[in-house]
């Protein structure tokens, strides 16, 4: 009787375990057939979700960056900051569209200028990396290079040229160059698969996630692995 | 009539059947007792020795974009991370680039966090969301109390007491990114140079992180729910992603014995017609 009466929705934090079980059941309905409870609760967490952004957008955006300063700290300027944002929905407008071309200039030159210092901080290591590999054993080697380790930099050398080859248009593949190009093609489908792989141990834990949380919270079974 | 022979059959068996399997199989394996040894890889290990070279009261960024949406595989990162860092005695921050993320990860960091005796505003603070990834990151580069101004209770940032000594990143010594999305090249590009940084990414995006795990653009990386369980091996602890790792295993078995039998019954069934 006790776990009866823990298990019913009689508090309001049980009440919150048996609309989330509710939710879970209603969109993994769909797995037998599309219908109407599924369709229901579906756009309920779209809108849910969408929803839910305003309460940060509004707290942690609006009133923090804009409204705080310009009342506390006096930073007036700010206040156009906003109307100047807004100027995006003259977009709509035929006679004025011109001028959302201000903001959306301005946010263009911004990021291309943000991108030039991403591109060495990002690709200029992955460069230095894929150049300073070592191939053979060091003939005054001081530290110790295992021969796992000079396989594992000739893959990788062997992969990182046969890829670049694929996506060389400068010239035809002909010959020795298409072999390689080839070869490339393979490796890239080995490394898609890999991440498909993954997306597959994802959604499978999603999944999981789920049954666990009807067992431990809604059916409160205490579940134990590993 | 047609003669249905077994391999048909095989070949048109309802999916709702393969879906019921599915789902009596998790439920076993999450219920069953069988403990299967982990074989930690260097990425895991890698991560777990960077936290554990910290001393204690270093300041560490959690980045947390994730939401009820990767909860599964996120949440037992995040978890076991918090746990690592409170065990150190680290100081921590958390930050969230995505609306949802910010109470789903103040709710769980109050939780494991009062659990410990750390105490909100002293030991942690959570920064709350913010909305543009690479302008927050520039402007902590530069002066937090200035970029983030409020922690997610409203206090001002320089008040707290576990800013104490902290001006900007570069004060930090390890950023986490807990994340179901594209935050790490954002943290690789614009974060300072001596800032290192680990990664909690989700199944989908770890393959395409090695390249950053090769040229040490980040020292360590857990993937998903399986790569938190290894984590929580070398930590000792019983977290979410060893309660997961047992259906997690065998459920990638049955849909690997399901490919296999729905490859084999193709073969069959097509020497058959021939």
């Amino acid at each position: 009787m006790d776990w009866i009466q823990e298990f019913l929705p009689l508090s309001v934090e049980r009440i919150n375990v048996w609309i989330g079980a509710l939710c879970t059941f209603a969109i993994y309905s769909i797995l037998y057939r599309e219908n109407p409870f599924y369709r229901f609760f579906e756009h309920m967490y779209i809108g849910l979700a969408a929803g839910y952004a305003l309460g940060p957008y509004l707290v942690d955006v609006i009133y923090r960056y804009w409204w705080e300063p310009i009342r506390a700290d006096g930073i007036w300027w700010l206040a156009f900051v906003v109307p100047f944002g807004m100027y995006l929905y003259f977009i709509y407008n035929e006679k004025y569209g011109w001028v959302s071309r201000l903001v959306i200039g301005s946010l263009i030159g911004a990021y291309a200028g943000l991108t030039f210092q991403a591109f060495s901080s990002r690709y200029l290591p992955q460069l230095q990396g894929a150049l300073s590999k070592v191939l053979w054993y060091p003939p005054n080697a001081t530290g110790e290079i295992y021969l796992s380790t000079l396989i594992n930099n000739w893959i990788f050398v062997i992969i990182l040229l046969s890829v670049l080859t694929y996506f060389t248009f400068s010239f035809e593949h002909r010959g020795a160059v298409k072999r390689t190009a080839l070869v490339g093609r393979w490796f890239l489908m080995i490394g898609l698969g890999t991440i498909f792989g993954n997306t597959v141990m994802a959604r499978m834990a999603l999944l999981i996630g789920r049954v666990y949380y009807l067992l431990d919270s809604w059916l409160m079974i205490r579940v134990g692995g590993g | 009539m047609e003669q249905r022979t077994l391999w048909s059959r095989m070949m048109s068996i309802d999916r709702r059947i393969l879906y019921l399997i599915l789902a009596v199989n998790i439920v076993a394996s999450l219920m069953a007792r069988v403990a299967i040894e982990p074989d930690v890889p260097p990425a895991v290990r890698n991560f777990y020795e960077t936290i554990e070279a910290l001393q204690p009261g270093d300041m560490v960024m959690v980045s947390s974009t994730w939401s009820a949406g990767t909860l599964a595989e996120n949440q037992p990162q995040f978890e076991a991370v918090l746990r690592h860092l409170m065990r150190k005695r680290l100081r921590f921050t958390i930050i969230s680039f995505s609306p949802p993320a910010r109470d789903i990860s103040h709710r769980l960091a109050r939780r494991l966090t009062s659990e410990a005796g750390y105490v909100e505003g002293k030991d942690w603070a959570h920064f709350g969301y913010s909305p543009d990834i690479i302008l927050a990151i520039k402007g902590m580069s530069e002066d937090i109390a200035q970029a983030i101004r409020q922690d997610v209770r409203r206090a001002p940032i320089q008040q707290l007491e576990v800013m104490q000594g902290i001006k900007s990143l570069k004060d930090y010594k390890l950023v986490v990114d807990i994340t179901p999305s594209d935050t790490l090249t954002a943290w690789i590009s614009y974060r300072p140079a001596n800032l290192n940084i680990i990664y909690c990414p989700t199944s989908v995006m770890a393959a395409e992180a090695y390249t950053f795990l090769d040229s040490k653009q980040i020292l360590g990386m857990i993937t998903g729910a399986k790569g938190a369980y290894e984590y929580e091996q070398l930590l000792g602890i019983v977290g979410l992603g060893t309660r997961f790792i047992n259906a997690i295993q065998f459920s990638h078995v049955l849909i690997i014995t399901f490919i296999l039998l729905g490859n084999f019954a193709m073969f069959m069934q097509r020497r058959t017609q021939a």
